[in-house]
């Protein structure tokens, strides 16, 4: 694995920030806006089609964007876990009146399958543009362009903390059980053995993890981050031209006709 | 009965390759120091040890059975590895909770617990400390409560990651005082350290490495009066031993003692 | 103008029985390394937190006695402005990562964005540390995936790119190999001989030896030794208050103790090397009796 030179890591911050992409580089703000108004399509309405071409819509998007095969791995794991389990649970307990497969009191009826796939396929339409949207872009863009609209930076600390402290306890997890291991105490093996050795530290960690708190507040403090001037950034963020409006407009305009669609009944 | 890596070697997932060809005998009773730079492959090689890790070529034998097919922790209740970092291994409310652990975890009888573990507290000197959390106490005695805890499994073996960084005088002079119970018991203790001064003064066997591989494995004078050896692992002299050999006076002194007596 | 002075200074923390703090005073030069040592505990910590200003702002207690800091009583400082002066890091290595930047360029970057800092100036600035401390290889690296000792010098690095008058460092080197330690504290000579203070907390007292300009030695909450380094050192009984002298000057005693005493006490390498030759060269020539 080789490191580049640090000075084409410093010449990299004398340029715009670019992903190397066109869908990557459009503006946090308009990939928000944008996905948000393309779920509307999915929700709006009562079938399962549109919720399954939005979805493949997102899928699409995905490619385009040069981040299709993982995000299609991703997607299909949700869809056959969540998915599927909110399908059969409609399907098996909404109670209706043409019976497909008669198993009693959770009989799966006509009515249930159209529900489930329904609910299914709408849940699934929205998680499939949230995943799309944390696949496309990364968090410290979407933080400087909320600053650059006059989001405060504590704000962005927070969004960004948040994050970072949910992959930072995967990693303690990790050491925290090595640790236990190393102690003699199992870790290795079925469910109940994992259990065993891991609830006692859950606590301890989540305190040691507070405790560091104020250690960080001090430490963030140290790099004026309470200061009260105005901030300047490494990264440049792509100044937003005026017709990625355009491409939010659109969306706006697709979700509009869904709404009408919806309300008027042939969605 | 002893601990030994047959020609092991070890990458990690992502394809690094931490150590090759690796070939190294602890016996019971031995004190050995694991000293070269950081990346030279010695927390790797310790990791090896106790099962952490599972070699990729070669094997790992624990008083001649085999570390594959073992779970880690089933290796590690005969060689016990503390942690560089205290606060990875402790979490119990209380001192005797902690150091209680592992025998109420195995189930232990009352007696047997309260032997081993007024063993452990013995060793370590952390009597005092009984009923306090660990978090209020200074980082030097919760490495020691971090040792009790790992000593109380009875383990034949124990490793030692760090133990003198933070440490300040007195708990250096608390460290090798255990040092000397754990010899007197029959306990061998393998340590990774960067602290010459704590290998000189407290080891008679030192591994040096570096990228990956053992420079060589010997008593004191086979790392400190070999220039090559030293260069290779990175390694210093004692300052008053490098002060002898530039000036002149010697090219066999180790320790303090050994130059003193050649200054008129 | 002293670096800071303090009289009879005592603190608690607000939960302890114990002062940290039970009457310190302490008079330290602007312009030098100010070397701290003693045992864990010894108020060592509780002394760069009073220098900073994180007592009595960000730690509550009782606090009784004068501090005054760079000219002005440790109360009369605005917090935020005793921060921008005083630069400082504490010896946890995780905790002093941001944990908000993805690579250890930007996260050394860090402290001047929130002070407005042009980007060119930043770019600048970050590369020059990053040389300095030669850490080109990870500049890339996520900073939230690096081991202990390579988040010390990222956390290093990214106070001394502030560029402070004054810093305070508290155990910079406690993870570090011999070799990384040796590159700090000559960083640290650097920024001295650029005109920086250092307060500089360590245990490694040959490098102190080495590279301090004074050393004060606290022991439960006081003052038990502060002066120039050599004084200091020079003095037997150290170990009283739990520290070990440097190797060359325990070495010095021995050859005192054993009857042939050197002609000067050294406390660093090239000191002792000139003693040792001296001596050998008196009693070669007979000056001193074998």
């Amino acid at each position: 694995m080789s490191v580049a030179p640090l000075n084409t890591i410093a010449d990299g911050y004398r340029r715009v920030a670019s992903l190397g992409n066109p869908i990557l580089d459009l503006s946090p703000i308009t990939l928000l806006l944008s996905i948000i108004l393309v779920i509307v399509v999915a929700v709006v309405g009562s079938g399962w089609v549109a919720p399954v071409v939005v979805s493949v819509v997102f899928v699409g998007i995905a490619y385009l964007a040069g981040r299709g095969t993982r995000y299609l791995v991703n997607i299909l794991k949700l869809w056959l876990v969540v998915g599927l389990l909110l399908f059969v649970l409609r399907a098996l307990l909404v109670k209706g009146e043409t019976v497909l497969i008669p198993l009693g009191p959770i009989a799966v009826t006509a009515e249930g399958v159209d529900e489930g796939l329904r609910f299914s396929t709408m849940v699934m339409a929205i998680c499939g543009g949230v995943t799309l949207f944390f696949a496309l872009v990364p968090m410290r863009h979407l933080t400087l362009a909320l600053e650059r609209l006059g989001v405060s930076p504590r704000a962005s600390f927070v969004v960004l903390a948040s994050f970072q402290s949910i992959t930072d306890l995967g990693a303690t997890a990790r050491v925290v059980l090595d640790a236990q291991k190393a102690r003699g105490i199992e870790t290795e093996g079925n469910v109940f053995v994992r259990a065993k050795a891991f609830f006692p530290i859950l606590a301890p960690v989540f305190l040691t993890a507070l405790a560091a708190t104020e250690e960080r507040a001090i430490a963030l403090d140290a790099r004026a981050f309470n200061s009260r001037g105005p901030k300047t950034s490494l990264i440049q963020l792509r100044p937003t031209p005026a017709w990625e409006w355009i491409i939010v407009a659109v969306c706006a305009l697709v979700a509009a006709t869904a709404i009408y669609g919806g309300v008027v009944g042939w969605l | 009965m002893a601990i030994e890596l047959r020609d092991v070697g070890f990458v990690y997932p992502d394809g690094s390759r931490a150590i090759q060809g690796v070939d190294l005998r602890v016996d019971e009773g031995e004190r050995v120091a694991i000293v070269g730079q950081n990346g030279a492959g010695k927390t790797t090689t310790v990791k090896l040890m106790n099962g952490l890790l599972k070699p990729t070529s070669g094997d790992v034998l624990v008083d001649g059975l085999s570390t594959r097919g073992r779970t880690t922790a089933r290796v590690s209740r005969e060689v016990g590895y503390v942690f560089q970092n205290p606060d990875d291994q402790l979490f119990a409310a209380d001192v005797r909770s902690e150091v209680e652990y592992l025998p109420k975890y195995l189930r232990w009888s009352d007696e047997k617990t309260a032997a081993r573990v007024d063993r452990a507290v013995r060793l370590t000197g952390i009597g005092d400390h009984l009923d306090t959390n660990p978090k209020d106490l200074p980082t030097a005695v919760r490495k020691f409560v971090a040792i009790a805890a790992v000593l109380v499994s009875e383990c034949r073996y124990v490793i030692l990651d760090e133990p003198t960084a933070g440490l300040d005088m007195r708990g250096l002079e608390l460290l090798h005082g255990l040092l000397d119970s754990l010899r007197a018991e029959g306990i061998a203790v393998v340590t990774i350290t960067h602290d010459m001064r704590f290998v000189i003064e407290g080891f008679d066997r030192v591994v040096a490495m570096a990228q990956g591989s053992v420079v060589v494995d010997g008593p004191l004078s086979a790392v400190f009066c070999d220039d090559q050896v030293l260069e290779r692992a990175r390694l210093k002299r004692l300052d008053v031993a490098q002060l002898a050999r530039d000036l002149g006076l010697s090219t066999t002194a180790v320790t303090i003692d050994d130059v003193e007596v050649l200054i008129p | 103008m002293a670096l800071a002075t303090l009289r009879d200074v005592r603190f608690t923390y607000e939960n302890a029985d114990q002062p940290a703090l039970n009457g310190v005073t302490l008079e330290l030069e602007p312009g030098l390394v100010h070397g701290i040592i003693g045992l864990n505990a010894s108020g060592k910590t509780t002394l760069c937190g009073l220098l900073r200003g994180l007592i009595p702002h960000f730690h509550s207690g009782e606090l009784t006695g004068e501090v005054v800091v760079l000219g002005k009583s440790l109360l009369d400082w605005d917090p935020a402005e005793l921060s921008r002066t005083i630069g400082c890091v504490f010896d946890n290595p995780f905790t002093q990562i941001s944990g908000i930047r993805d690579t250890v360029f930007e996260e050394i970057g860090f402290g001047l964005e929130n002070l407005g800092v042009p980007r060119e100036q930043i770019i600048d600035r970050v590369s020059a540390v990053i040389e300095e401390l030669g850490i080109a290889a990870i500049a890339e690296k996520n900073p939230n995936e690096l081991s202990g000792g390579q988040r010390q010098k990222v956390a290093f690095a990214s106070i001394i790119a502030m560029d402070a008058d004054v810093m305070i460092i508290d155990e910079p080197t406690s993870q570090l190999d011999p070799e990384a330690s040796e590159a700090v504290f000559e960083i640290i000579a650097q920024l001295k001989a650029r005109g920086k203070s250092i307060v500089l907390v360590e245990h490694k007292i040959d490098l102190l030896a080495e590279f301090a300009d004074t050393i004060t030695v606290l022991y439960e909450g006081v003052v038990a030794r502060t002066g120039p380094t050599r004084d200091v050192l020079g003095e037997p009984g150290l170990e009283a208050f739990g520290v070990r002298p440097p190797e060359v000057s325990e070495f010095a005693w021995r050859l005192a103790a054993a009857g042939k005493p050197l002609p000067f006490f050294p406390v660093t390498r090239a000191e002792a090397a000139r003693a040792v030759s001296q001596r050998i060269e008196e009693v070669s020539r007979g000056d001193r009796t074998a």
